[in-house]
């Protein structure tokens, strides 16, 4: 027995040493990681299946597509995938500028018509040819409740307006004026083309068998696991210099890095702030950084007390620290927010600066209100760890000032419900502008119209309403900048929302892959990067 | 009633060799001490712990452990040690009501099920395989998304998704002993079923239910672990450990101390509790130990 | 003996349908409204409305339930998923391949490196040997299957760099997944293994045919563990069938796509088709499993072959 005992504590020992053996050498590998690296690559690259001669570009994402038809669904994950096999009447140019794209040049015929001139011989991959017909049906399909996802996106357009000129020219109508409108058929999702005949011969199944005229085509798709797309040789525009794409899911962040590591994966999205620098320093690899256009916020249901009184709510904009709360959770990735419309897109009011911190002042603001001792209250965040993160620092902050919260993580269909029911009071959530205009940015969570549907606070305010109908209808203008800039200070001094942090893109690539450019939308062109 | 007291003192002897021969198992007894060193820990965990749970520092995130954070520190700068020494209430806390829990309404399935026989039986233990079939940790996600997340869904998960466990056992040990001596004359003393099944049937057959409690609890606390590990179930700022490791997973390059503490911990409780386990299974069957 | 399984075959039915009705009703209380989530975010109260009609789901729950049950028993449907429209058996039969490869190459290695090691801790009970091996027996018990994946990863991945984290397609990547989730296996194995082999070992016949003076070796292979195999055989089975469904926690550590995680995921997105689909299936290959196990007992040992009237 008495031996027993011993090889039990030896045991207990070596464990423990083995362990603590791996935590101290924890300071090395912060410094060293890039000598062993090397060798880490070298050794990982015989071990992986491996791309002969390096004609497959493989990217690793955080998700798994949901859909590839693009109206069943509107995620980043998928339009990441519909980008590469789909095009759009028009896309941005680096300007951020609306030009033609599958249609030649458009007209604006008047506020409410517009006329789009197809390219011919435009090839979709099930060997079709693009047609006018196609187009009309695409947009017919989108605003009818098939497209529910994208209804915010595409839903102006009026399915009885949509009018066949000829094989190659279409005119399509809006239900109200909408200078967004343009911009909005840019979104990978809700304004590409389809094709009528492989949508009906698929029914069900044509989000797994997407057919488009991308550069590239579907090939197979590996639920959870992975997708591959190939070259299409018809395609009209410039052919891509690799002949076959494969993107893997990969959900944990930390596995993510690692696979671009050791040369499992070219491309990695959504490296993890504390990776940021091993892969800097590591020569094989590259980090690629760039703002996106969505915005995380903090904000209240306008219709509950004590949130319906604006200055509760601007106490609890003083007793956040903002500033503080970025910095701790993304460690210099992104940036705090100023206001609600992203600084990469048009009228972002920069003079309105930054939410200030002022504790004494937010109890002030609390004893006016009426509430000196402070109150208890609910925050609601869906699962994304960094959005807990700060609402557990929030939760700290607002204890100051005497408010004591009790954070629930709650999955997006828990959440979405509890929103619609009106069940919230305070929440973390994100929102994206998908089309490059503040419309987008504005609109769906402010317009009195749009509660519980995007306007998760119930935010109600005739004179916003008016403003943002009015912004709709104008051509971009000074005048048009104008209100923009009054909305978005409005919001920020009624406070429904409080702006938390503009998000940035952080992409981990190796060093032989060029002209990889990510886009501010979250989803990327990869299909001109070039392999070298 | 005679021949209940004797029974009486001899159950006490019994309980008393059994704790003799577990004395004897050193593994065991070193199982035993683990456990009520974690029952101090939960207990007195105020003045245990060097600094509050919840208590955030920004400036000090990360912090390797040292002197003044025996365990470094976290994301928000939070001691680990005492988010540590507070998760073994959570933890303890979890383990043995959701166990509580499988036990009270296994016990009475498999009781009733057990001294009844007949078709009450059959339909009580076909009710238990159905929930059998359901593996449980998938049983105890569904459960939880279900009741929405706090740890005492989480400890109704966990505890129903082990009842089928429970109730067969029990009915088994009940159906050992419902036809010996005692019992029928307890019947004939004119006890009525309650009775009998409380004070004279269950004690007799505790040996079994309490070895597969004490590893119960291992599992109840594995489980509740894992489902806070994938995010379901424990709210922050709550120190339980698996969403400790869960927290700290995205920094295990880096700052592999944030998941290696909470990790020893757990592993260390249910060892204990697995080895008190072990060593009570020999001791109330000394038939096994020669 | 074909009659006996024919009549285990048919009492699968109605644990099936308890299955279906437990799943059916958690689901029923969860959160979050199937019509919203087929229509996404966005769209509009009237659509959302119309849908729920058209789905039913506005019907009172038992009729709700006894569509389902009728169209799983009559038909063997168990409908399309909400997110991915396309029928809930092909969104399993995409995953399941994964998982199916990760729990049998766990309880191969388990049964690989569990009996041996059971065996000879049994014959050299109380050695040094058999003292360890029950240590690390119990410490692979104790050990949660996430923390010891994320060490292996860290150890075998990060700092060695000789190992792949995640993928589950070669057979490299399979080999962390595959002692991660078999930790415990081993460990259970091994214990188990060794315990039987006790208690055959102290039988009478193992005895007279050792005092016979017959081969040492020949009385272990043949005699006790012949017999020591049922129990052993019974636990392999069981923790088969456990891996096939319990391997969520694993399946997400290794990014392997397998059916734990489609079944958190479509819990996570509200695709309740999916998981009802799911938890059916693994509750049906869990009873398979154990059906198989009492086949192979009585292959085993001839004597129970007897019973199975």
């Amino acid at each position: 027995m008495r031996k027993k005992i011993s090889i039990f504590l030896v045991g207990v020992l070596l464990l423990v040493t083995a362990l603590t053996g791996c935590s101290s050498a924890k300071p090395e590998a912060a410094s060293g990681a890039e000598s062993t690296n090397g060798s880490e690559a070298a050794s990982g690259a015989e071990t992986t299946p491996a791309a002969p001669a390096k004609d497959t570009l493989i990217v690793a994402t955080g998700y798994d597509a949901k859909s590839l038809d693009p109206h069943a669904t509107n995620d980043v994950a998928s339009s990441n995938i519909m980008e590469q096999i789909y095009d759009t009447l028009v896309v941005l140019n680096s300007s951020n500028e609306v030009v033609g794209s599958l249609a030649e040049k458009f007209e604006v015929i008047d506020e409410l018509t517009y006329k789009f001139y197809l390219k011919k011989g435009v090839k979709f991959h099930n060997g079709e040819e693009l047609k006018a017909a196609d187009v009309a049906y695409t947009f017919k399909r989108a605003t009818s409740p098939i497209g529910g996802s994208i209804a915010h996106i595409v839903g102006d357009i009026d399915p009885e307006g949509l009018e066949i000129v000829d094989d190659y020219t279409i005119i399509v109508r809006i239900k109200t004026p909408n200078s967004a409108f343009l911009p909005s058929l840019t979104h990978k999702g809700g304004g590409v083309i389809l094709n009528e005949k492989a949508v009906e011969a698929a029914g069900d199944a044509y989000a797994m068998n997407p057919v488009g005229t991308g550069p590239f085509k579907f090939e197979s798709w590996a639920k959870g696991d992975q997708i591959v797309l190939t070259r299409f040789d018809e395609y009209y525009g410039e052919k891509p210099s690799f002949s076959k794409m494969v993107i893997r899911a990969i959900p944990e962040a930390t596995n993510r890095t690692i696979e671009l590591e050791s040369g499992g994966v070219d491309i990695a999205y959504d490296i993890a702030t504390n990776d940021i620098t091993r892969i800097e320093e590591n020569k094989d690899l590259k980090i690629i950084r760039k703002m996106a256009n969505s915005t995380t916020y903090f904000a209240f249901n306008t219709l509950k007390a004590p949130f319906d009184d604006i200055k509760v709510r601007q106490a609890i904009e003083y007793a956040i620290d903002t500033e503080t709360i970025v910095q701790a959770v993304w460690r210099g990735v992104g940036a705090p927010a100023v206001g609600p419309v992203p600084p990469n897109i048009k009228y972002f009011n920069n003079a309105l600066g930054k939410p200030t911190y002022d504790v004494e002042k937010a109890k002030a603001l609390l004893v006016e209100a009426g509430y000196p001792d402070g109150f208890t209250a609910k925050i609601w965040t869906n699962d994304k760890k960094a959005r807990i993160d700060m609402c557990t620092i929030i939760q700290n902050q607002l204890a100051e000032i005497g408010i004591k919260t009790e954070i629930q993580v709650l999955e997006w269909g828990a959440y979405l419900e509890g929103i619609k029911n009106g069940d919230h009071e305070m929440f973390m959530v994100g929102w994206s502008t998908q089309t490059p205009d503040p419309d987008m940015s504005l609109y769906g969570p402010f317009h009195s119209s749009q509660k519980g549907k995007n306007n998760f606070s119930y935010y109600d305010n005739p004179k916003v309403d008016a403003l943002l109908e009015e912004g709709r209808k104008l051509a971009d203008s000074k005048e048009r900048q104008a209100i923009y800039e009054e909305l978005q200070t409005i919001i920020r001094e009624e406070a429904p929302w409080i702006v938390m942090e503009n998000s940035e893109t952080v992409v981990g690539v190796r060093s032989n892959i060029e002209g990889f450019d990510p886009s501010p939308f979250g989803y990327h062109v990869l299909y001109n990067v070039t392999i070298k | 009633m005679n021949t209940v007291k004797q029974k009486k003192n001899k159950k006490k002897s019994i309980w008393l060799d059994v704790w003799r021969r577990l004395r004897k198992n050193k593994m065991a007894v070193g199982g035993l001490v683990i456990i009520i060193l974690l029952f101090l820990t939960a207990i007195f965990a105020d003045w245990i712990a060097p600094y509050s749970y919840e208590s955030q520092d920004l400036l000090n995130m990360f912090q390797t452990p040292s002197f003044e954070h025996w365990f470094g520190t976290d994301e928000f700068g939070r001691d680990i040690f005492s988010r540590i020494v507070y998760g073994s209430r959570i933890s303890l806390e979890v383990g043995f009501i959701a166990v509580g829990i499988s036990l009270i309404i296994g016990g009475s399935i498999g009781a009733i099920a057990g001294y009844y026989g007949g078709r009450l039986e059959n339909l009580l233990m076909r009710c238990m395989d159905v929930l059998l079939a359901i593996p449980e940790i998938l049983l105890a996600i569904a459960i939880v998304a279900a009741l929405g997340p706090s740890i005492a869904n989480l400890m109704i998960a966990v505890g129903i998704s082990s009842i089928p466990g429970y109730a067969r056992l029990v009915r088994a040990s009940v159906m050992s002993i419902r036809e010996q001596e005692f019992i029928e004359a307890a019947r004939a003393a004119g006890s009525s079923d309650f009775r009998i099944i409380v004070k004279h049937i269950l004690p007799n057959c505790m040996a079994p239910i309490i070895v597969q409690a004490t590893i119960g609890v291992a599992i109840a606390i594995l489980t509740a672990a894992g489902l806070s590990f994938i995010g379901l179930g424990i709210q922050p700022p709550t120190p339980e450990w698996g969403s400790m490791l869960s927290g700290g997973r995205s920094y295990i390059r880096d700052y592999p101390h944030m998941t290696l503490f909470p990790g020893i911990a757990m592993m260390v409780t249910i060892l204990a509790l697995n080895l008190l386990g072990d060593g009570l299974r020999d001791a109330l069957d000394p038939k096994l130990k020669n | 003996m074909l009659k006996y399984f024919a009549r285990r075959i048919l009492m699968l039915i109605p644990v099936i349908l308890g299955v279906a009705f437990i799943v059916f009703f958690l689901l029923y209380i969860t959160p979050g409204d199937p019509a919203r989530i087929i229509l996404g975010d966005q769209a509009t109260e009237e659509s959302v409305l119309q849908l729920r009609e058209e789905m039913g789901l506005n019907d009172p729950f038992f009729v709700r339930f006894g569509k389902y049950a009728y169209n799983l028993v009559v038909n063997q449907d168990v409908g399309k998923s909400y997110v991915t429209k396309r029928p809930v058996w092909d969104e399993i039969m995409t995953v399941f391949p994964a998982t199916l490869k990760l729990a049998g190459s766990s309880i191969l290695l388990a049964l690989l490196i569990g009996i041996p090691i059971g065996i000879i801790s049994a014959i050299k009970q109380y050695s040094i040997f058999d003292n360890v091996t029950m240590l690390f027996a119990l410490i692979g018990i104790s050990m949660p299957v996430f923390w010891l994946g994320l060490l292996l990863i860290l150890l075998f991945s990060v700092k060695l760099g000789w190992l792949p984290s995640s993928g589950y397609t070669t057979l490299n990547a399979m080999i962390l997944p595959a002692v991660a989730l078999g930790a415990q296996s081993i460990a259970i194995i091994t214990r188990m293994t060794r315990s039987s082999m006790l208690e055959v070992i102290r039988m009478d016949y193992i005895r007279m045919a050792r005092s016979k003076g017959q081969d040492e070796n020949k009385v272990v292979f043949k005699h006790a563990l012949g017999n020591a195999l049922i129990p052993i055989i019974t636990i392999a089975g069981l923790q088969f069938g456990r891996l096939l469904g319990g391997a969520v926690l694993t399946e997400s550590i290794f990014s392997i796509p397998g059916i734990g995680r489609l079944m958190v995921e479509s819990i996570k997105m509200r695709d309740f088709p999916v998981v009802q689909g799911g938890v059916l299936f693994v509750a049906i290959s869990f009873s398979l499993v154990n059906l198989l196990v009492d086949l192979l007992y009585a292959y085993v040992d001839p004597r129970i072959k007897s019973q199975y009237k």
